[in-house]
């Protein structure tokens, strides 16, 4: 092995020191200091507070729902584009890709124009007489998990194709010749080939609905998330220990989800 | 195991995209003085109308003193933040009243030296010395009301108290706490709820009925013109400046002063400690004090005008608070005394309004 091979990951290594981990680092100490000694006090009233916990829950909620969401819709699409012919797999991904390309703010405005109570959907159910009064879908926890799938619904996408592409067709031929039928096939051979595909997926999905903030704020009316609560904190309290324990916490609840999300890697991926 | 890694920076890079640093900071103006180069003064603004001021206010100015105007544009929390930090010299500052009282207590402003500043002669007493008078002062006074849609109510609306009326749930928006406009919530709520001046118990006793009714906290004023627009509400409380925007998407939109009287809006001019531009920048808020900039923002409804000589028609002033009545008898708060309050409210407001 060459020596000084190492050395090249000096750049970039040196950027993420000074950049990311002396400010992250710098933040999570921050939230001990309490006039000079250690104190857990900024967390124990953050975990004891039912109006903090609630918004934890109310996160918490909104980023499983939508990573189930992503998995349900994202799956059998990608099933159907990794068994494609590849040039038309490049034309399926792009477009799969196409929600990411615009912006989150624009997408937050097509979305509250659609839902609202003279919206798309609320003109179309009261023609077609289904309702008589328009729904309130706009300003709901609903609303911002409808925000977060269409946001977070290609990533979910991308990792499972990668993964899926990589599924040898002979093996669906072998179950069929051994006497699988296609769907016992499916559930034996691809499904477990595919998980790996599936948790890179739900982390990103998971983790990027945990911590986005435009979504909610533009489609979410009262309801808080923690991103939110953070920006109120820092922008209009200027209480910038409160929110850096909130970031605190939302970095330990990212490395606790991607823990158990390796975890589960590695006991379910048949390769080891 | 190498995967575990990659899915972990994966990950990490994406919260980071994600999350978005938002943060640009401009080089600082430092002036080039004595060769002929034009100074240079950081301007800390809105940036609504930002078209119209240019023309009225900044290029006549530029061309006067030799000087270029650099804007520093966001809302009041925004740009005081930004100020507090010290991360580049601001010259003049312009914020609502509330917001100029916290940066005056920080001790973030510098004191004006009024004899520089003579048309604060020529303002309404209301507008000379909205945060004292070692402190800039207003260039505009608006006001705070209701504003409804006047169809989707058979009564008209006349006070505050309509707002608790149980047609209108789910019809209503209202300002978040945090804005310029939350703390006449905290007095009005207290008048509704029988006292004579603000009342923390009171006032949240009778807000925490008003939550459920209401559609969403808006802290823009241009999410709350979209509301009702979208008619995803059909009453608020909220500064007149917005109805001229609101009332081109809905006609049937109408402004009402309370029967309790509407509030007023004060935003302020003031000096950042350390500027090196200080006589400049008193001459800037003379400027903008003058008949002239007074007037012509006026026409052009940017702004009302704090300047009593301004004459208006009728037509000219409407939508603007405008006439020495009209603003003689705008309701205002001790500013010291909400900004003393203010964490608790927020504390109440988040328990017991928002999540309510």
């Amino acid at each position: 092995m060459k020596k000084p091979a190492y050395l090249l990951l000096f750049p970039g290594a040196l950027f993420l020191a000074v950049f990311m981990v002396v400010p992250i680092a710098t933040i999570i100490l921050s939230t001990f200091a309490n006039d000079g000694s250690v104190s857990l006090a900024g967390y124990t009233s953050f975990f004891t507070d039912s109006y903090t916990l609630g918004i934890l829950g109310t996160t918490l909620k909104i980023s499983l729902i939508s990573t189930l969401i992503c998995i349900l819709l994202g799956y059998p699409t990608a099933y159907y584009i990794s068994r494609t012919s590849v040039s038309r797999r490049g034309i399926y991904l792009a477009l799969a890709i196409f929600p990411l390309l615009t912006s989150a703010i624009v997408r937050s405005f097509s979305w509250m124009v659609t839902l609202g109570k003279t919206g798309l959907i609320n003109t179309l159910l009261l023609q077609l007489h289904v309702i008589d009064k328009p729904l309130q879908i706009l300003y709901t926890e609903t609303s911002i998990i409808i925000g977060m799938v269409h946001l977070f619904l290609p990533l979910m996408i991308i990792s499972l194709i990668g993964v899926m592409e990589n599924i040898d067709g002979d093996l669906m031929q072998a179950a069929a010749s051994l006497g699988a039928s296609r769907f016992k096939a499916f559930v034996k051979v691809v499904l477990p080939l595919s998980i790996p595909g599936l948790l890179v997926g739900s982390t990103l999905v998971l983790v990027g609905s945990l911590t986005a903030y435009a979504t909610p704020q533009l489609l979410g009316g009262k309801k808080r998330v923690l991103a939110t609560l953070l920006f109120q904190n820092t922008m209009t309290l200027n209480d910038w220990k409160a929110a850096s324990i909130i970031a605190t916490i939302m970095i330990a609840i990212t490395f606790l989800l991607i823990g158990v999300m390796n975890a589960l890697a590695k006991k379910l991926n048949p390769n080891g | 195991m190498k995967k575990g890694w990659t899915i972990s920076l994966a990950v990490l890079l994406l919260t980071g995209a994600l999350a978005g640093c938002a943060s640009k900071n401009e080089a600082s103006g430092t002036d080039a003085q004595g060769n002929g180069k034009p100074k240079e003064l950081v301007v800390s603004t809105w940036g609504f109308s930002e078209d119209l001021l240019k023309k009225n206010v900044f290029e006549p100015f530029e061309k006067a003193n030799n000087v270029k105007i650099k804007l520093e544009v966001g809302n009041n929390s925004d740009r005081l933040n930004k100020v507090r930090m010290k991360a580049h010299q601001v010259d003049v500052i312009m914020l609502a009243e509330q917001f100029a009282a916290q940066g005056i207590e920080e001790g973030l402003f510098e004191k004006i030296d009024r004899s520089h500043i003579p048309n604060i002669d020529n303002l309404f007493d209301v507008a000379k010395a909205p945060n004292g008078t070692d402190y800039g002062p207003a260039y505009t006074v608006g006001s705070s009301g209701i504003i409804y849609d006047k169809t989707a109510t058979s009564q008209p609306v006349t006070s505050y108290a309509d707002l608790w009326r149980p047609e209108f749930k789910g019809k209503l928006s209202l300002p978040d706490i945090t804005t310029t406009d939350g703390a006449f919530l905290v007095d009005f709520a207290s008048k509704v709820g029988g006292a004579q001046a603000m009342d923390t118990e009171k006032a949240f006793g009778q807000l925490k009925t008003l939550g459920p009714s209401v559609v969403k906290f808006y802290t823009k004023s241009s999410d709350l013109a979209n509301m009702f627009n979208q008619k995803e509400v059909a009453v608020a409380t909220v500064q007149n400046f917005v109805l001229a925007t609101i009332k081109k998407a809905n006609p049937n939109v109408e402004w009402v002063t309370p029967k309790e009287g509407s509030y007023a809006v004060r935003n302020t001019m003031n000096l950042v400690k350390g500027t090196k531009n200080k006589e400049l920048g008193e001459k800037f808020i003379d400027w903008w004090l003058s008949e002239e900039v007074q007037k012509a923002n006026a026409l052009d409804k940017v702004d009302s005008p704090a300047n009593k000589n301004v004459k208006l028609t009728p037509q000219e002033a409407e939508g603007l608070t405008y006439g020495a009545d009209t603003i003689n008898n705008l309701k205002t708060l001790d500013w010291n005394a909400v900004n003393k309050n203010m964490k608790t409210w927020i504390d109440r407001w988040n328990r017991d309004v928002v999540s309510n």
